[in-house]
């Protein structure tokens, strides 16, 4: 059987076949369990409906007033948490008067006990139409359900309708209060019907062009965007609209316009895509362009699709002869190192392919937090052999990974970031980057060298007092960290909570 | 003498807000104790960007477990979600205590939590026999509609007292602190006091390793990793037996009173000990408490703090305007410093609308030299539009104030929670006669580099 059942989950024997080992003598279409429910308790890293919403799909919008119908938890939550950041230009040359408006205000209804009681709509009004007058300069008011608001069965619907007439802005109501779906992933198709619903076909782009694409599932994360867009600029596609990185609402409402769609984040942006194409004949391709390799064969793709080849091949050809004389030198050092990806969904099968082939590295385990069906299909073609393939990992999981597989560096968020030292290995943020941008050919480059000062930080030399040094360590020098000689991390396992005394100390 | 102008919010809207719902505070409270672990018992958001917001102040780990309610658990109940989430958690985790803490959505759904968590326990005892009476399992209602994550904080530290202490036996010489919802820098600063005038304190609860803990290793207890440090479920048994009980935090005096009533364990509330005054008042009430001198070395430690006032304050920051923003006690502890140090705390801004909060201020309005504009039940709006209107010289609050500090070219002096776009806030004091220390040092340098800078001469000596 290719499924494994963790030591640490012999307790919840339904872990099994969420963990998958690959094995290509099975042929069994077999894939990990996955979109389901997250046993209560279990230690889960995964987030809520609302976070995919606000917080991947329609956070990255630049001239939105966002209006959170919670109590002040979700809307405290809701702010500068995702690095998405924005430019002031907008699409007809003007410049939106607030910098970075999106990661500067977030907006709720502070609800109280009364609310509850006596329903929120009445405050939502009030607060949509002060949002309003507070921001003139946002070009619409999203506003959003949660889980008090879904619970008490506030319409918001109905609010946003009247008061997009009565405001004269579009005002989007998102339901996808957090208990809806067993992961964020509910909130990313959500955001993405909604949006389709509501805006795309309402209106006109000022000009169009014969190359003009959306770019679908891009949302700037610490500048990603601006990494790509000059790629196909320079091709000579025009980006007619972005869904949502450094996007303005506009761009949502005219993306029917485009003649391609593009689509980046195939796990939170496929529906949209999929929608514009069904009911407007707009195409779409999926793209992926993280790592050299697949990022030019995606740029070849697209250049094919226009007509416009050579221009690809000139793209790439300038990226790649910058890239890699500078990629030699990690290839060296980081070649048979072990890594865990665990991502939120498609880096799963982005990521680790690059690494293997550019950086001779070994891809040991990968995980995601919401990745469905289709998406674990690609991971599964990805990885290689005996590579462990699980769904929505807990904590607990994470170390007995860390014990058994012994990665040299994880790729993960920050929840997991910090654990991950304390077991004693680095750890690189890949949601949000460290120092990213992460995407391209310049984005692998940023990614690698994170990756290298992460395993090659001296740090990992002194896990432990050592009563004497050896003289050869000293000759090494700090920077030629020999990972196999790094301190084996043995933990204190206390199988009894009795073995305490009182002063709390393991006995 | 001056005078303080409250100023209250005069829309329904909230616009990018200082405070956070209950639940935050109850999971804070759970995760100083030792093999504690906090289960919210609600939406998957309601545990992950908690721990999101834990991780990426203290840059630690920060386990909370979620019982993953779902719309199923809408329209029936979230019984079994609950029932399941202690059994597994129990199972695997091997806690000494897990909090399991409501959210709006079980509140709302009108789960029955408390009936709940003795069910679960029946299940256990059948399951695992004896060992299950091992697991301490407190249930703490924090509906996030109601106040905001001090309430919780209170309700956490207060259910944990209610359900764990046993009657009084024999004392031990202790005496108890809740020290509020404070950094491990500050925690350890108390500690260090009480250990110069030669005291125990059972902190409740001590964050002070759990969420400041070595990389070491060889020491460190795994699968599953729990946090060095945190206060036993055995010292909070003990605390009827304590000398007293101090809350340095004005919010979180429940646990105090409740304790004072059913035991006669004495108690004070607030004030939090930042700054000299609030410091003295904190000594005296433990010399008080524990009938103690107040050892030489702490004096010497005032000393120093007393003496750098007298060498920068004069000089570097009289007169010169501070915003201080975040929560009330911090705020007014910091406002109350600050007119210490010969500045005017000219606006002060905090999210809770409370009414000691209102008096705290008029007492610094008393102290200072200047008038206060004192922003009540507000958010970082208002404090934005009201530095625009009248500019000041300095600000000190959290780091989600930091582009109103940019856009408006004022120094932020990093202080409460969250601080994420600086390192090692989490580690230093406020508190304490070593936390005015560090205070005014971090004050003085940024008021040296942003104002005197340009004319370095001035800096010579």
């Amino acid at each position: 059987m290719p499924y494994k059942l963790f030591e640490v989950d012999k307790e919840i024997p339904e872990r099994e076949k969420h963990i998958y080992v690959k094995d290509s003598r099975d042929p069994s279409e077999e894939i990990p369990a996955c979109n389901s429910k997250t046993i209560p308790g279990c230690m889960t890293e995964r987030g809520c409906a609302f976070a995919g919403v606000k917080g991947v799909i329609t956070g990255a919008v630049k001239d939105v007033a966002h209006v959170v119908h919670s109590p002040v938890g979700c809307t405290s939550y809701g702010y500068g948490t995702k690095r998405y950041p924005t430019t002031s230009e907008l699409p007809n040359g003007e410049k939106f008067p607030i910098e970075n408006f999106n990661l500067k205000y977030i907006i709720g209804t502070d609800l109280k006990e009364s609310d509850v009681v006596f329903g929120g709509m009445k405050k939502l009004r009030q607060s949509i139409l002060e949002a309003a007058k507070e921001f003139p300069e946002a070009n619409a008011i999203y506003t959003y359900a949660t889980c008090t608001t879904g619970l008490i069965g506030d319409d918001i619907d109905a609010v946003a309708k009247e008061l997009t007439q009565e405001i004269g802005k579009d005002v989007v109501a998102f339901n996808a209060p957090g208990f809806s779906g067993p992961t964020q992933s509910k909130g990313h198709h959500v955001g993405n019907h909604t949006l389709f619903e509501n805006l795309v076909g309402t209106k006109e782009p000022l000009e169009t062009t014969p190359y003009d694409v959306n770019l679908i599932g891009e949302y700037n994360i610490d500048g990603d965007l601006w990494i790509l867009k000059p790629y196909l600029e320079e091709m000579g596609i025009r980006v007619l609209s972005t869904f949502t990185g450094d996007c303005c609402h506009d761009e949502i409402c005219w993306m029917h316009r485009a003649k391609l769609s593009l689509v980046r984040c195939q796990r939170s942006a496929t529906y949209i895509a999929d929608l514009i194409e069904k009911k407007y004949g707009v195409p779409y391709m999926k793209v992926d362009f993280f790592g050299p390799r697949y990022c030019a064969e995606n740029l070849r793709a697209i250049g094919k699709y226009f007509g416009l080849e050579k221009e690809a091949e000139k793209v790439i050809k300038n990226r790649m002869d910058v890239l890699y004389p500078q990629l030699e030198f990690y290839r060296e050092k980081l070649q048979g190192k072990k890594v865990y990806v665990f991502s939120g969904g498609p880096k799963n099968w982005h990521i680790p392919q690059p690494l293997v082939e550019e950086l001779g590295m070994e891809i040991v385990a990968v995980s995601t937090m919401f990745e469905h069906e289709d998406g674990y299909k690609k991971i599964k073609e990805r990885v290689g052999e005996g590579t462990v393939i699980f769904d929505d990992p807990n904590s607990l999981e994470l170390e007995e990974l860390v014990e058994e597989y012994c990665p040299d560096i994880i790729l993960s968020g920050v929840k997991e970031k910090y654990l991950a030292h304390k077991l004693g290995v680095p750890c690189v943020l890949i949601h949000s980057y460290e120092n990213g941008p992460y995407i391209g050919f310049e984005g692998f480059l940023n990614l690698t060298k994170d990756i290298y000062a992460a395993i090659y930080n001296p740090v990992w030399k002194f896990l432990e007092f050592e009563d004497e040094i050896k003289a050869s360590e000293v000759e090494k020098g700090l920077l030629d960290t020999n990972l196999d000689n790094r301190v084996q991390i043995e933990g204190t396992e206390v199988e009894d909570v009795q073995k305490y005394n009182k002063k709390g100390e393991v006995e | 003498m001056s005078h303080a102008n409250i100023i209250k919010r005069d829309r329904n809207v909230v616009i990018n807000p200082l405070v956070t719902c209950q639940p935050l505070g109850a999971m804070f409270a759970v995760a100083g104790i030792k093999r504690g672990l906090p289960l919210v018992h609600g939406s998957q958001g309601c545990s992950t960007f908690v721990r999101y917001s834990f991780s990426r102040h203290f840059r630690e780990p920060s386990e909370i477990a979620v019982t993953s309610l779902h719309e199923d658990a809408a329209v029936f109940g979230g019984r079994r979600n609950l029932l399941s989430g202690i059994g597994n958690l129990t199972a695997r985790f091997k806690p000494d205590l897990i909090g399991v803490i409501s959210t709006c959505s079980s509140e709302i759904i009108g789960d029955d939590v408390e009936g709940f968590v003795k069910v679960a326990k029946d299940e256990m005892r059948e399951k695992i026999g004896e060992k299950a009476d091992k697991v301490e399992v407190v249930s703490i209602s924090t509906p996030s509609f109601v106040e905001d994550h001090f309430r919780g904080y209170d309700n956490g530290i207060k259910a944990l007292v209610d359900n764990l202490s046993c009657d009084p036996t024999e004392s031990n010489e202790k005496v108890n602190i809740i020290p509020g919802i404070v950094n491990p820098g500050d925690i350890r600063e108390i500690k260090h006091i009480m250990g110069l005038m030669d005291t125990d304190g059972i902190i409740l609860t001590d964050t002070s390793d759990t969420f400041d803990s070595p990389l070491r290793p060889s020491a460190t207890q795994l699968k599953p990793f729990y946090p060095k440090g945190g206060t036993t479920v055995d010292e909070i048994r003990d605390v009827s037996n304590s000398l007293g009980t101090m809350s340095l935090c004005k919010y979180a005096g429940s646990a105090a009173t409740s304790m004072e009533k059913k035991y006669n364990v004495p108690s004070t509330v607030g004030p939090i000990p930042i700054g000299v005054q609030n410091t003295d008042e904190f000594v005296r009430r433990l010399k008080k408490f524990t009938d103690s001198e107040v050892s030489d070395e702490l004096l010497d430690e005032r000393g120093l703090l007393v003496d750098s006032m007298a060498d920068l304050s004069s000089r570097y920051l009289f007169g010169r305007k501070v915003a201080v923003y975040g929560d009330p006690d911090m705020v007014a502890g910091i406002a109350r410093f600050v007119c210490e140090l010969g500045m005017e705390p000219s606006v002060v801004c905090t999210g809770s609308t409370s009414k000691d909060f209102v008096e705290d201020m008029k007492q610094v309005a008393r102290e200072s030299d200047g008038p206060v504009e004192v922003l009540l039940g507000q958010d970082l709006r208002a404090l934005e539009l009201k530095i625009k209107e009248d500019p000041l010289d300095l600000m000190i609050g959290n780091s989600d104030g930091r582009l109103i500090a940019q856009d408006n070219e004022i120094p932020l002096i990093r202080a409460g929670f969250p601080v994420y776009d600086r390192a090692g806030y989490h580690r230093r004091p406020i508190v304490g006669y070593n936390g005015g220390i560090n205070l005014i040092d971090r004050i003085t340098n940024t008021i040296m580099e942003k104002y005197y800078d340009k004319t370095h001469w001035k800096l010579q000596q």
